[in-house]
């Protein structure tokens, strides 16, 4: 049994990965982009602060040295003119008409003496009477009718008159928005390249471990020889792909070496049990000798039990560690069961014993029909042997999802308290068993090597109930195992 | 008929080597595989029967080299090997057969005499089998004794007509599991007993000679004489 990988929509983890990777990158660039936008605007407002400081000294120097008749107002507009043209070589070609400079010049008491600039002097003049502070140091100055502010700073005269030198920052303004509008169109491509990139790299690199998934998960219980895909790039997933390679490696070593031993065992064990059971048997040929036959039928009879143990043994064992070997094939188990309870019928009579099958319709597994039949014959055993006369033991056999079940219950005593919770380990058996405790261990190390499940309890009305669950055989190639089954039917009944 | 056995072990090369002898065959003896190679060649043989664990070269490819070598002779194969080996079960389609450690020796007889029916020509089948006063129609599925039917379940005929099939030899109850109802099972209990009982209650009759004897131990046979 393997579980089927879904195929990871939006849940899977590249898509994930690239979520939050795009959200840091998206974060983290408006943060790089707002730090810079931060010291791009500092250093603009430091140079125009500059500008304007070593202007104003200029225009200080030039007003106090020049005398106040009518050429003072137009040598003072002069300078400013020079200063728009300054300006406007420095920046853009485009702007220049739009450069607004401003000088005001106020007596002691406020009132305007100078004005150079656009418009009415009023509004600057309340602008600056409303901030209250000196701008011995350039300020940001909002006046009414501009929705720019000017960069104005002030210098004192020796006539106690106060000189104002303003700039428009619409010009510092408009490249800061360019800056902010070119970035707004740019960041979502950016961020979204960022995405892509991420979500494309993750999801190859997931794929190929998700192709590691899928091999790894058709690895089967007793199939070892798969291996993983496995890339020669030294990345984490080709790494992953050689360490589960290695693991496989030793895993099937591992099990050739129990095959292996339990092979030897069985052959060390077996060879001496051959020239015993020769011996004994040829000893039975020879003239009768009475008493000495019957005890040699005993040998005999105690060494086909042990060699029966042994093999069981060997299976519950090799199936525990998931190394049983399966010759499957298609099985019909509603006829398997049919002539199983003909052999065992007669018996169970002759103790009393009564056996019925429900089985409405055929039902073909997948199996290895020889382990299959020792499984069931065991089960058939173990009620041969524990159930007192005139019990019933009723078989069940149905589909049930993908699986076909079968539900063996009988109106006996039940499963003894102290064993029901081991009843699947070896070596288990009832204080009256004459059995060597391996029947229920050997049914589910046989029904688990064929991926199925099977469960003991007591009924409610008294009685044991086991339930086997197998697999039904796939619906893929449906004709040729019809087929096959029909054969196996025809042989049984022949 | 003359068998080559090739078997390592001499204990069992020992009572297999008597026990054919004492059936009636002119036996052979190897215990490695270069032996068995030179006496097949040597002599021609009509069945081989070949353990797979020799010293020197493994069971299976010593089969393959005798084929080579224009052996066709059908080989029984000893095999101590727990599960049946792909390989073995490819050999057994070849028509030839196999046998696991340990077996009965009545299994073994069995599995001889049936690869060397299989060689020879098989003459037309005959519907009726006929044991003494035991008459079975293989067509009709019905069976009588001393004239009078028997009243047998089609298993019971079943069963009856492999014992009639091997008259006067032993059979297992392996042997019957296998062949009546298609099963290699080992049971604990005396299933197989029950039903040669029930058959027996059947079959012979008061005041008829029994015919269905019991070697305990070691199955049954149905007397021929």
């Amino acid at each position: 049994m393997f579980s089927r990988t879904a195929k990871p929509g939006i849940r899977s983890a590249a898509w994930r990965i690239s979520l939050w990777a795009t959200l840091a990158f998206a974060c983290g660039t408006m943060l790089v982009f707002m730090f810079l936008h931060g010291f791009v605007a500092d250093d603009i407002q430091r140079r125009v602060d500059a500008w304007l400081s070593g202007e104003a000294e200029f225009l200080h120097d030039v007003t106090e040295q020049t005398p106040r008749n009518a050429l003072y107002d137009r040598m003072v507009s002069e300078v400013t003119e020079l200063f728009d043209r300054e300006l406007a070589s420095r920046l853009l070609p485009e702007a220049a008409s739009q450069v607004a400079v401003f000088v005001l010049e106020t007596n002691p008491k406020g009132e305007p003496t100078l004005w150079v600039g656009m418009g009415s002097v009023n509004p600057f003049l309340d602008a600056i009477q409303k901030t209250g502070a000196t701008f011995d140091r350039p300020r940001d100055l909002r006046v009414q009718g501009f929705d720019v502010p000017f960069r104005v700073v002030s210098t004192h005269l020796s006539n106690g008159n106060i000189e104002y030198l303003g700039l428009s920052e619409r010009e510092e303004l408009r490249v800061l928005r360019q800056l902010r509008i070119r970035f707004i169109v740019l960041w979502p491509l950016l961020v979204f390249l960022g995405f892509a990139i991420v979500f494309f790299t993750t999801r190859n690199m997931l794929r190929r471990v998700q192709r590691i998934t899928q091999a790894a998960s058709h690895i089967g219980h007793s199939d070892l020889t798969a291996r993983v895909p496995q890339s020669e790039r030294n990345d984490e997933i080709g790494h992953l792909g050689r360490t589960l390679n290695g693991m496989l490696d030793r895993i099937e070593k591992a099990m050739d070496q129990l095959h292996t031993i339990t092979g030897s065992l069985a052959h060390d064990l077996r060879s001496p049990l051959t020239a015993i059971r020769g011996k004994l048997e040829m000893s039975l040929s020879a003239p009768s000798r009475g008493e000495q036959d019957e005890a040699v039928v005993a040998c005999i009879e105690e060494l086909d039990r042990l060699t029966e143990f042994l093999n069981t043994s060997l299976d519950v064992a090799e199936a525990k560690a998931d190394a049983l070997r399966l010759s499957r094939s298609p099985i019909q188990l509603d006829e398997l069961l049919r002539s199983m309870i003909d052999l065992y019928e007669p018996s169970m009579s002759e103790r009393g014993l009564q056996i019925h099958l429900q089985c409405d319709e055929p039902i073909i597994i997948q199996a290895d029909a020889a382990l299959i039949h020792r499984m069931m014959a065991n089960l058939f055993e173990n009620e041969l042997k524990h159930l007192p006369p005139h019990c019933t033991i009723n078989l069940h056999l149905s589909t049930q999802g993908g699986n076909a079940r079968l539900t063996l219950e009988d109106n006996g005593p039940g499963f003894a308290p102290e064993v029901r919770p081991h009843i699947f380990e070896r070596r288990i058996k009832g204080r009256d068993s004459s059995g060597h405790g391996l029947g229920l261990a050997f049914v589910d190390a046989v029904i688990r090597a064929h991926g199925g499940t099977v469960s003991a309890s007591n009924r409610e009305q008294g009685g044991a109930c086991i339930t086997l669950s197998l697999p039904l055989l796939s619906p893929h190639g449906n004709g040729s195992a019809v087929e096959a089954v029909h054969g196996i039917r025809l042989r049984t009944h022949r | 008929m003359r068998l080559l056995l090739v078997e390592d072990e001499f204990d069992i090369q020992n009572f297999l080597r008597n026990s054919l002898t004492e059936a009636g065959y002119q036996v052979d003896v190897a215990s490695t595989g270069k032996q068995a190679e030179s006496l097949a060649q040597e002599n021609a043989y009509d069945t081989l029967i070949v353990d797979l664990g020799l010293p020197d070269i493994d069971g299976i490819n010593l089969i393959l080299r005798l084929r080579q070598i224009g052996v066709s002779a059908p080989v029984l194969i000893l095999s101590a090997r727990r599960s049946v080996d792909d390989r073995v079960r490819g050999l057994e389609q070849g028509g030839d057969d196999y046998l696991t450690k340990p077996f009965a020796l009545a299994e073994l007889l069995a599995r001889v005499r049936n690869m060397l029916k299989r060689n020879t020509p098989a003459g037309s089948e005959s519907t009726r089998l006929r044991v003494l006063d035991l008459e079975l129609d293989l067509l009709r599925r019905e069976a009588t004794r001393a004239g009078q039917v028997l009243q047998l379940t089609p298993q019971e005929f079943v069963l009856l007509e492999y014992l009639c099939r091997n008259a006067g030899r032993v059979v297992t109850r392996s042997m019957i599991l296998d062949k009546v109802w298609g099963m290699r099972i080992h049971p604990d209990t005396n299933v197989v007993d029950v039903h040669i009982y029930r058959l027996r209650g059947k079959v012979d009759m008061k005041g008829l000679q029994p015919l269905i004897k019991t070697l305990r131990g070691v199955g049954y046979v149905l007397k021929d004489r």
